[in-house]
């Protein structure tokens, strides 16, 4: 038997002792040839669904005008889903008065073209302005007061511009409403779809650059803590007053879009029910999630109009069964969601969509992408 | 010139007195520990010099310059930065946007500009997160550039805070228990580090701690704080042995035997 000394075998914790404390960096993931395939028939088809089968272009279906004007609406809440994300997701404010925003940009783009007979495409902007202007004598309130007493506020602002504001016969036209025609070139409804949807693709960009840049770090930073985001040198009251006036713009460019959709807008359209259909859509869509909260925001509209009720064939069953108009079912379902939203899936629809998402943007399928661990407590801190 | 002057600072909570006659100096380039037991009046000192807290009397000036009615995010930027005694990081980011969230004073775009998508944006966000990526190199970070915060170990944490503070280009930093949760050896290499951080960024460091042998060994002035009042300044190990420290840090029959 040989005497030499055995060395005795390594434990794995020896072995990995030794390792240079070196991170291994993964090799980018990159699709093969029939991934690439894959993904762009995936996106020709979302291309194909958003682009061409509103226009009855290339498509075997035959939608009517009212159809594709409810497309429009439902590209107009996404447009005000967005602006209340900036609010509730970015700067952790609720605002329960957000028809105030979108009935000011309305009611401002119907005054701009009827009564000073300029275009439409210059009302946008003095609407646009206008949402900015109102957002922010709200945004200095909320400087003020916090939580469920701003919360009241902004219910209450919403309540005064619907009974009071909207009710100014010579600016608003009072019960009678007011008449804001299509632009020149885009009367039918099937051309002021793609109207609506280039003003979704302008605030789309805007929202992506503001996460992207200084403005949406800085508010990160003050939404999770205001003491280390001041101690960073944010302004932080300025900030809070940037998410308003930005929130305000977007929700007044919605407005104006819906007023000329409609045509004609009267005050009592922009009801609390609407406030709290949009607050419902921005939540259940998804928090800081662009494409949950604009996915969300189609569904409440297609929902909120009655459109998905009669498309899934379901209106003698809600109407005749349980005896609920149609327009009535987002309010039911609605809370609802809302409810599996908050305990179940903190990350709404967007944390549903996430791994299509991923994989059409080129990366693997993975199903995990996306989940969100809890709600934050800021936002349900009002 | 001092670059911090904190002159005879009081400050009462209802009828608390938290701070009393509090007089402190930080000379350039200098470390300056501030020791004391719990419920001293530390990080209370440091809400008032941030301005988090506005004192009751006394005035607080940086570089000669009377800041003791300044909004906190203008003293960042003059070059006063801080770290938070609970880790000041915004948890639901990653590791490097914190780093850019940090280097907001750096920017010169203004927010709507990057909304809009100004041309000049993109090239400043690309030289930001360069920078962010250089000062994770330096911290030994390199790795957890794109791990969320809240996943990491709190040792870690303490470290990325120091990282995000440095990217605010500060010229005092003031550090709130960076050695807490740190093992004897760790807090020896943290003191080379922040030693190491004055040398290379020509900083001015204040920091309280409760690691006696972090403190003394690194500092080049101690002061020990004892119910909102200074108990003793001086050398560190002046105020080491102190009798008075001594007693407020054992108590009366250690002290006495």
């Amino acid at each position: 038997m040989s005497a030499a000394i055995e060395t005795p075998p390594e434990t794995p914790a020896e072995k990995t002792a030794v390792l240079p404390t070196v991170s291994v960096e993964e090799k980018p993931f990159r699709p093969g040839m029939s991934g690439v395939l894959g993904r762009g028939l995936a996106w020709a088809a979302v291309a194909w669904l958003v682009l061409a089968v509103p226009g009855n272009h290339l498509s075997p279906f035959d939608l009517g005008v009212s159809d594709v004007g409810v497309l429009s609406t439902a590209a107009i809440f996404a447009i005000i889903g967005l602006s209340l994300n900036v609010l509730i997701g970015y700067a952790g404010t609720i605002s329960l008065g957000h028809q105030a925003f979108v009935g000011i940009g309305a009611f401002t783009s119907a005054f701009v073209v009827t009564d000073l007979g300029m275009e439409f495409w210059l009302a946008v902007p003095i609407a646009a302005i206008m949402g900015g202007v109102q957002a922010a004598l709200l945004g200095a309130i909320s400087l003020r007061l916090s939580g469920l007493y701003f919360a009241l506020v902004t219910l209450a602002y919403g309540m005064f511009a619907e009974e009071s504001l909207f009710g100014i016969a010579a600016l608003t036209g009072g019960e009678g409403g007011k008449a804001a025609p299509r632009p020149i070139g885009f009367e039918t409804d099937y051309q002021y779809y793609y109207v609506c949807l280039a003003f979704l693709a302008l605030v789309w960009w805007l929202d992506l650059r503001l996460t992207r840049t200084k403005g949406g770090r800085a508010l990160q930073a003050l939404r999770e803590n205001p003491r280390v985001a001041s101690s960073y040198g944010i302004n932080v009251k300025a900030y809070t007053m940037l998410a308003f006036v930005v929130s305000g713009v977007f929700a007044a460019i919605g407005g104006s879009l819906l007023a000329h959709h409609d045509e004609v807008i009267v005050p009592s359209s922009f009801d609390f029910e609407l406030a709290l259909l949009f607050v419902l859509m921005t939540v259940v869509g998804g928090l800081r999630n662009r494409l949950g909260v604009v996915l969300g925001s189609v569904f409440f509209a297609l929902l909120g109009s009655g459109f998905l009720v009669e498309a899934l064939h379901l209106t003698g069953f809600v109407e005749g069964v349980i005896g609920l108009p149609k327009e009535f079912v987002a309010l039911v379902i609605g809370p609802i969601l809302l409810l599996l939203t908050i305990t179940r899936f903190p990350g709404g629809i967007g944390q549903q969509v996430a791994p299509v998402r991923g994989w059409m943007l080129g990366g693997r399928f993975d199903r995990h992408a996306g989940a969100v661990k809890e709600i934050e407590v800021n936002d349900v801190r009002a | 010139m001092s670059v911090l002057e904190v002159d005879a600072v009081s400050i009462n909570f209802g009828g608390v007195q938290a701070l009393r006659e509090v007089t402190l100096r930080a000379g350039e380039w200098e470390i300056v520990g501030i020791i004391g037991p719990n419920g001293a009046g530390k990080t209370t000192l440091f809400n008032c010099i941030t301005g988090f807290y506005s004192p009751t009397s006394g005035r607080v000036r940086h570089r000669g310059r009377d800041i003791t009615t300044m909004p906190v995010h203008a003293r960042a930027a003059l070059g006063i930065g801080r770290t938070f005694q609970n880790v000041g990081l915004v948890k639901n980011a990653t590791v490097l946007e914190n780093l850019l969230t940090a280097q907001h004073l750096r920017i010169g775009y203004d927010p709507v500009t990057g909304m809009v998508g100004g041309p000049a944006t993109f090239a400043e966000e690309r030289g930001l997160t360069d920078r962010a990526h250089q000062l994770l190199e330096l911290s030994g970070l390199a790795g957890h550039a794109h791990a969320r915060v809240a996943d990491l170990p709190y040792g870690l944490l303490k470290r990325i805070e120091i990282a995000t503070v440095l990217a605010t280009d500060p010229d005092l930093l003031l550090l709130d228990e960076p050695g807490s949760g740190l093992g004897p050896e760790e807090a020896h290499s943290l003191g080379d580090t922040l030693l190491g951080l004055r040398k290379e960024f020509g900083l001015t460091i204040v920091m309280i701690d409760h690691h006696v042998p972090l403190v003394t060994r690194i500092s080049d002035y101690v002061y020990c704080l004892n119910f909102g009042e200074v108990l003793a300044e001086g050398r560190p190990d002046v105020v080491r042995r102190h009798p008075e420290v001594v007693r407020a840090y054992l108590g009366e029959e250690e002290a006495a035997s």
